[in-house]
């Protein structure tokens, strides 16, 4: 069974019906970015809440379905413009960043391309470097050339290696300069707006499969929670090699963010059992081998 | 013994348990972070160090032999870190370098880190709750843990710590044990489960029983266990029924509530169970045997 990562995937706007989708469809791991919520939050209570949803309850939600969940922790650049508020949730990154599963500061940018974004994605910047973080940018939908050239030149500034930057979010128009500058570019299929899955073929017909990252960043809009394994076989109905497959839809994601130190392919491949106690009492339910399975029925709360 | 010689006695304990089975470069880092923190006092050393600790230890089980068990039981009674992990052990050791003399400032410290803490660390935070100072002050968090879904978390408070028992009224203990069942959690594992039986939670089992057997399910053997010393002419009934189920658990589970039972009906029903009766009685069907069984069936096919 083929093995997917989709390395950028709004899960909490999600059911249960699509992890077991996903799972089904030979999704093994997700990284969940830190975003908005289609609503600006107005309090940083609501953040604090936030994070700890991502790097808590998703994270255990995920697992029932034998889904391992990493994500990334930032403020991100629309609600950058609310300057005090982002002074506050300045103060609490560090204690989120620093935690297991955090792969990367993310998703930071620009949206209007506004001083207040250009402020706090510089500081996040310097965040990534001080914890030693990979950083995800989000690429603003409008403008979005001029945008991406920035967010990379201002990432140089601050001296970031262009190996620890992940550009999400590119199309037919950003992708080159990216690549040719030596980041990662991620592409959202994101149905109607983003990237289309043909368009995306057509990508790693002519760039190749190197650095190239596919993702769904399904979320509370119209998406696509099974984006990533849906591309991989229209890619391979196209007739792209399997391991070209392989490295946009699984293995680019893994080395760049494994950088973090905090993703490892024997997180879904060799799970730690579930449940500890029943280890600890003799029996384990730690399946070796490589069939990923993270899920024991034990774990199942009946309701 | 006060808390304060608790607290420092289980951090040295720690320390030395880790340091045999940790890498020596861990352990310096550990230790340097412990003397930073405790003489800052600075809250933002003790959560980044706490966050950081996942890349200086991993989470396999600590080894623990015979002696270093009972020396845990010395410092608390009913201390049990035998199902600890090495990076609980550590933030564990880190929390207890916290200074304790202002204990406005260790609430507020603590309350941080619980409400900021991912599901590993909330782990850590709970399962450490019998070593904290400011005991008697803890039982609102306590409670609080029980609320999660989680089931690791869930655990942490539940399972192999002294502290419930302790310190939660009925109310606060029979639902937690009614949580438990529902979450099919190893019983065997809470402490001091027999001491706190009492009347109103055998009823409410039981009455969690009938609705599962209305929805045509089975109940974990562990229940009867709560619900024998409280066995009178109409739980017998449920007892039957559950003797003339074909699960061979569940009726070892209805005969060791009877063994235990005061009530001479229920001690009636043994004898029709020969076999079974002789291992009840030579003491190699007991809660812990029955209760390892079933969680063997659970993580089954
Ligand atoms: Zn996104």
């Amino acid at each position: 069974m083929e093995m997917y990562i989709d390395p950028h995937l709004h899960a909490v706007s999600r059911t249960t019906d699509d992890y077991e989708a996903m799972r089904k469809a030979g999704v093994v791991a997700i990284i969940e970015p830190a975003f908005w919520l289609g609503q600006p939050r107005t309090e940083v209570g609501s953040f604090k809440d936030y994070f700890s949803t991502l790097v808590g309850w998703e994270r255990f939600r995920a697992k029932q379905f034998g889904i391992v969940h990493y994500c990334t922790i930032g403020l991100n650049s629309k609600e950058a413009n609310n300057e005090a508020l982002a002074e506050e949730v300045m103060e609490l990154l560090p204690l989120y960043a620093t935690k297991e599963g955090v792969v990367a500061i993310g998703e930071i940018g620009y949206d209007d391309q506004t001083a207040a974004e250009d402020k706090y994605y510089r500081l996040q910047l310097e965040l990534a470097k001080e914890v030693e973080l990979p950083v995800l940018i989000h690429t603003p939908h409008r403008d979005k050339k001029k945008g991406t050239t920035r967010s990379m030149d201002v990432s140089e500034e601050h001296g970031l290696p262009p190996h620890m930057v992940i550009v999400d979010h590119n199309n037919e128009e950003t992708v080159k300069e990216v690549l040719d500058r030596g980041y990662w570019a991620a592409f959202t299929i994101y149905p109607h707006t983003k990237m289309g899955s043909n368009r995306m073929v057509e990508i790693v017909k002519k760039y190749g499969p190197e650095r190239i990252i596919v993702d769904s960043a399904a979320d509370w809009g119209i998406s696509d929670p099974l984006a990533v394994p849906k591309t991989a076989a229209l890619m391979r109905k196209h007739g792209i090699p399997e391991e070209h497959i392989r490295m946009t839809c699984y293995q680019n994601a893994l080395t760049a963010y494994s950088q973090s130190g905090q993703m490892d392919e024997s997180d879904w491949l060799n799970p730690e059992p579930i449940d500890q106690r029943l280890k600890h009492a003799g029996n384990s339910v730690l399946r070796g081998g490589q069939t990923p399975r993270v899920e024991g029925p034990s774990d199942y709360v009946e309701n | 013994m006060s808390a304060h010689n608790v607290t420092e006695q289980a951090k040295d304990y720690l320390i030395e348990l880790l340091s045999h089975q940790a890498e020596s470069d861990s352990m310096n880092w550990l230790k340097s972070q412990c003397k930073e923190i405790n003489n800052s006092a600075k809250a933002m050393k003790l959560f980044l160090a706490f966050g950081k600790a996942s890349k200086y230890f991993d989470k396999s089980t600590l080894r623990l032999n015979h002696a270093q068990a009972k020396e845990a039981e010395k410092i608390r009674k009913g201390f049990t870190p035998s199902a600890w992990d090495k990076l609980q052990t550590a933030r564990t050791v880190l929390i207890l370098s916290f200074p304790q003399q202002d204990e406005g400032l260790w609430f507020k410290t603590m309350n941080q880190l619980f409400e900021t803490g991912d599901m590993q660390e909330l782990k850590s935070l709970y399962a450490a709750l019998p070593i904290y100072p400011f005991q008697d002050k803890l039982t609102d968090r306590a409670i609080e843990g029980l609320r999660t879904n989680m089931t690791l978390v869930f655990d942490a408070v539940a399972l192999d710590n002294p502290y419930p028992s302790e310190y939660f009224d009925e109310r606060a203990w029979n639902q937690m044990l009614l949580k438990a069942v529902f979450m099919q959690r190893p019983l065997f594992l809470i402490q001091n489960a027999d001491q706190r039986s009492n009347e109103n939670l055998a009823s409410i089992l039981i009455d969690f029983a009938h609705e599962k057997w209305a929805a045509g399910r089975n109940v974990m053997p562990e229940l009867w266990r709560y619900v024998a010393p409280f066995l009178d002419d109409s739980r017998l009934k449920d007892i039957e029924k559950v003797l003339n189920s074909a699960d061979m658990l569940e009726k070892q589970a209805a005969l060791l509530a009877c063994h235990q039972s005061s009530f001479p009906k229920a001690k009636a029903y043994l004898s029709k169970y020969p076999a079974i009766q002789k291992d009840i009685e030579a003491g190699i069907i007991n809660w812990e045997s029955i209760g390892k069984s079933f969680a063997e069936t659970l993580i089954k096919n």
